[in-house]
């Protein structure tokens, strides 16, 4: 998908991107009374106006549920009778106007509490604790060997460019990254567990955590490795590139110093830059988008409460998940760009 | 199955009496005593026969782990209730039903109740075994007999078994002895006994409730250890359960499946044992590859079209007539279920005693078709046909329904909606729904009387054929003679069949696979997967 231009074109936009909000304020001397400068400053109004999506997504998650249909209705199916929605929109709370539902829900999630498992009758932080470590758990050890891996791969690649292993990488990055996921699971699943050998389970081990079946992780993580880290490695290596012909490492090899500081101390921070904004999308790209992985190996994680919490209607809890994606996209962009800026010296002048 | 019960029974059930005759009738009590004995008797030993290769003597041990599709948070555990599949298959674990409906889809007397008799048009008696505990260890009296129909029958509890048990009247059941419950009808009913045998209609502890410290006592061979809703539930053998030697697993695992893929995938790498309901497209694999069997019930489950008799088009006799002269059964079967069914003609019920076998088959015949459409001035009409994914078929049914009346130069617009059963269920004209098997008196009260709760025909109709249909239903549920009991059923049969509002293509078969490891399995004609999961998990053993 990441052609090399585009790749380039996408590291000049997210290079660009940290400064956003704060760089009409720009370097002049001119700063308002509230403006705290530095990196610290930059947190903080990050953080705010992270707060503010939040809660732009609190009125659209809470306004697209609504329209989802009656809850009461999708629990009862076929047993529905006039007497039993009645007494279930009674306890469910959905006798009351939207707006005092709103403003339940909102002020609930803000003290933790996410409301009831409309399917489950049980709390959604209780259905959805363990769930949701599971798949931290999955996503941090599939992103922990795909980001060193790919950084790897990706410099490697653009210090040997167009040599035997950057042609190969290419070529091999290129075929992963059109391959859907759930075709490599399939695959994987094919040659390892159930056709060809039965080396590996075909199934997350049913009832036990995930780091106490390591055994059973392996083929899941493989496949989100697969996934995540062709992209990666691609606008890694673009990167990498357009800095290695980039003014100041040229003057920086001019100058003599040795090869090796050239490429940790001067190209690698800049080149990381952009790659950290594509790590953060495909890292919650992952948290959502675990699902089809989930379904295939019987993960109990996010991906299969997602489907299942839509297809009952439970309110509560498609709220919350929605809610803790959205969260999720917010956190690991602010983080990036902090990522971005703590490598890239030249952009933290311009805070 | 020969093994399991005596040569005699299969002969006397050729008898033109019905089989609850035999076992209930006022005549029936010494032979229902022998059959209770036998089925008692043999089950200790039951071994052989079956579908799977093994055999032999059941061997103890093991953990049984089962994979289940369809289930979810709604998951839950309750003995006289389900919502889900897996919830079916933990049910079966831990409760029993006073009578019990065999491979061969008739009633027996091999449940809790040693005999159950309809003394009078509007009276039954129950008379419990002795020595049956609880997994608690209280022993089952006629209390909780009554305690657990009048739960049934409670509708806060909005139970299922509630509209099959509805003439029982709750307030006069009586404790005849420790063992012994005297029900009395509001009206007449000759159907109590098969409701009794339904899997639902569990006989759970007087104050059982399915959040209180008596949610999962039972008198089953499991009892529930621990429950996930959605994920996974364990269940360990009862050491006190009633029939000798059995279960022989030491523990069962159910484990919901989101997947059908995973879950023939965990079955193929051995991570279950046996899984519900395997996709027609991967029967061919598991059979490729050595080690597993394919289980396949022939049941009696249906996914009726359903065209509501007082709603236009349908109000004409002659148009409901054409729409099920449109119907290929032999390509649709094939079409939606790959062939895992057997063409149906447009009656249900087809293991009742009294299924109208001989009816001739109807066939498609698009010219007669048309020329009624024409007669009712209906030719080329459209009109829309509601569905959704409610049970696998569903949408099948109604495109392929929709791609055939276009030879009839109809237009069937298929409206496939995920809240069918939500908002519109039971107010449309033309839709489709599922069904699974039942005799045909408790499914006409299901599905086919104005007070039925799922009447999606408005059947009968006010005048003409059928009209005097829930009168004859009323007579033959006060009908103590079999045989005339029978000449009224297919009175009732003959009117669906000419006039009714159903088109009813094939009834599905339910096709599981399981590990070649598990002895036991036999196939079975119930409403439920896995030879209703293997009795409860425990007429099947692993043989290696």
């Amino acid at each position: 998908m990441a052609t090399e231009p585009s790749g380039s074109a996408a590291s000049q936009t997210a290079v660009a991107d940290p400064a956003g909000g704060a760089g009409s304020s720009g370097a002049g001397p001119r700063r308002h009374w509230w403006h705290i400068g530095g990196i610290f400053g930059f947190i903080v109004r990050r953080t705010l106006l992270g707060v503010l999506v939040l809660f732009l997504v609190s009125l659209i998650v809470f306004a697209a549920t609504q329209a989802l249909g009656d809850p009461a209705r999708a629990i009862l199916g076929r047993t529905a009778t006039p007497a039993s929605l009645a007494a279930l929109h009674k306890q469910l709370h959905l006798d009351q106007p939207v707006f005092q539902q709103y403003w339940n829900w909102i002020t609930g999630l803000l003290h933790g509490d996410a409301g009831t498992s409309l399917a489950a009758q049980i709390p959604v932080t209780d259905y959805l604790k363990d769930r949701v470590v599971n798949s931290a758990f999955l996503v941090l050890v599939a992103g922990g060997i795909s980001i060193p891996l790919s950084v790897a791969i990706g410099s490697y690649a653009a210090l040997h460019r167009d040599r035997p292993f950057d042609v190969i990488t290419s070529i091999v990055t290129l075929a992963f990254a059109a391959l859907p996921e759930f075709v490599v699971g399939l695959l994987l699943v094919f040659f390892f567990s159930t056709n060809v050998t039965h080396w590996l389970p075909a199934i997350a081990a049913p009832g036990k955590r995930p780091w106490q079946d390591l055994e059973g992780m392996i083929l899941p993580v493989t496949v989100l490795v697969i996934a995540v880290t062709p992209y990666v490695v691609r606008i890694m290596r673009a990167s990498m590139i357009e800095v290695l012909e980039s003014d100041y490492v040229e003057m920086a090899r001019l100058k003599g110093l040795p090869e090796r500081e050239v490429l940790v101390r001067h190209a690698l921070p800049n080149a990381l830059g952009p790659t950290f904004q594509v790590i953060a999308i495909n890292l919650a790209y992952l948290a959502g988008g675990v699902i089809i992985v989930e379904y295939l190996f019987n993960f109990a994680g996010i991906g299969g409460a997602i489907r299942d919490s839509v297809f009952n209607n439970d309110l509560p809890l498609v709220q919350a998940l929605a809610m803790l994606i959205a969260a999720l996209y917010v956190v690991l962009n602010l983080l990036a760009d902090i990522a971005t800026i703590l490598v890239t010296p030249r952009l933290r002048t311009r805070l | 199955m020969a093994n399991r019960r005596p040569v005699r029974l299969d002969s006397l059930d050729d008898l033109p009496l019905s089989r609850r005759e035999l076992l209930m009738g006022a005549g029936g009590l010494a032979l229902a005593g022998t059959l209770a004995a036998c089925g008692g008797g043999s089950s200790s030993s039951s071994g052989g026969g079956g579908t799977s290769g093994g055999g032999g003597t059941p061997k103890p041990g093991g953990n049984f782990r089962l994979g289940v599709t369809g289930g979810g948070a709604k998951d839950i555990i309750d003995g006289q209730s389900i919502i889900t599949k897996p919830d079916q298959a933990r049910l079966m674990a831990s409760w029993e039903t006073l009578l019990v409906y065999d491979e061969q889809y008739k009633l027996t007397t091999d449940g809790l109740a040693q005999e159950v008799t309809q003394d009078k048009p509007d009276q039954w008696t129950i008379k419990l075994r002795s020595g049956i505990t609880f997994n608690n260890g209280k022993s089952l009296t006629a209390d909780d007999v009554i305690y657990s129909i009048q739960r049934i029958l409670n509708p806060k509890e909005g139970l299922f078994g509630g509209a099959g048990l509805s003439s029982v009247d709750p307030n006069n059941m009586q404790k005849m002895d420790n063992l012994t419950v005297r029900l009395k009808l509001k009206n007449p009913d000759s159907t109590i006994g098969d409701q009794l045998g339904q899997y639902y209609n569990g006989i759970v502890p007087k104050g059982y409730s399915r959040t209180n410290n008596l949610k999962w006592v039972g008198t089953g061979p499991f009892i529930t250890t621990s429950f996930q809703p959605g994920q996974q539930s364990s269940h360990k053998k009862n050491p006190n359960y009633w029939r000798t030697g059995q279960p022989y697993f030491d523990t069962v695992t159910v484990t919901d499946f989101a997947d059908p893929t995973a879950q023939v995938n965990a079955l193929l790498a051995g991570q279950i044992d046996a899984m519900t309901d395997i996709p027609f497209a991967q029967i061919e694999v598991a059979k490729q590859h050595g080690g597993l069997s394919i289980l396949e019930g022939q049941g009696g489950g249906w996914l009726p079209l359903c065209m509501a008799v007082d709603m236009a088009p349908f109000t004409d006799p002659k148009v409901r007539q054409a729409m099920r002269l449109i119907v290929d059964r032999n390509a649709m079967l094939e079409q939606v279920l790959s062939g895992h069914g057997r063409v149906a003609n447009d009656m249900y019920s087809p293991f009742d005693p009294a299924y109208p076998s001989s009816t001739p088959q109807r066939t498609q015949d698009i010219e007669q078709a048309k020329s009624l459409l024409k007669q009712a001035g209906q030719d080329g009409m459209t009109v829309d046909l509601h569905t959704t994914d409610g049970a696998a078929g569903m949408v099948d049914s109604a495109n392929v329904f929709a791609q055939q009346a276009k030879a009839a130069g109809i237009t069937v617009n298929v409206k496939n909606d995920p809240n069918y059963y939500g908002n519109q269920y039971l107010k449309l004209a033309f839709s489709v729904d599922f069904w699974g098997t039942r005799q045909y008196l408790p499914q006409v009260a299901n599905g086919s009387i104005p007070t039925a709760p799922y009447n999606e025909c408005h059947w009968p109709p006010k005048s003409g054929t059928g009209s005097d249909f829930v009168s004859l239903y009323h007579q033959a549920l006060s009908e103590p003679d079999a045989t005339k009991r029978t000449d009224i059923i297919h009175t009732m049969y003959g009117e669906e069949f000419s006039d009714g509002g159903y088109i009813i293509p094939f009834f599905n078969n339910l096709v599981d696979a399981y590990s070649s490891k598990i002895s036991g399995f036999q196939v079975n004609r119930g409403t439920l997967n896995l030879d209703s999961f293997g009795h409860g998990y425990r007429t099947i053993w692993f043989s290696s």
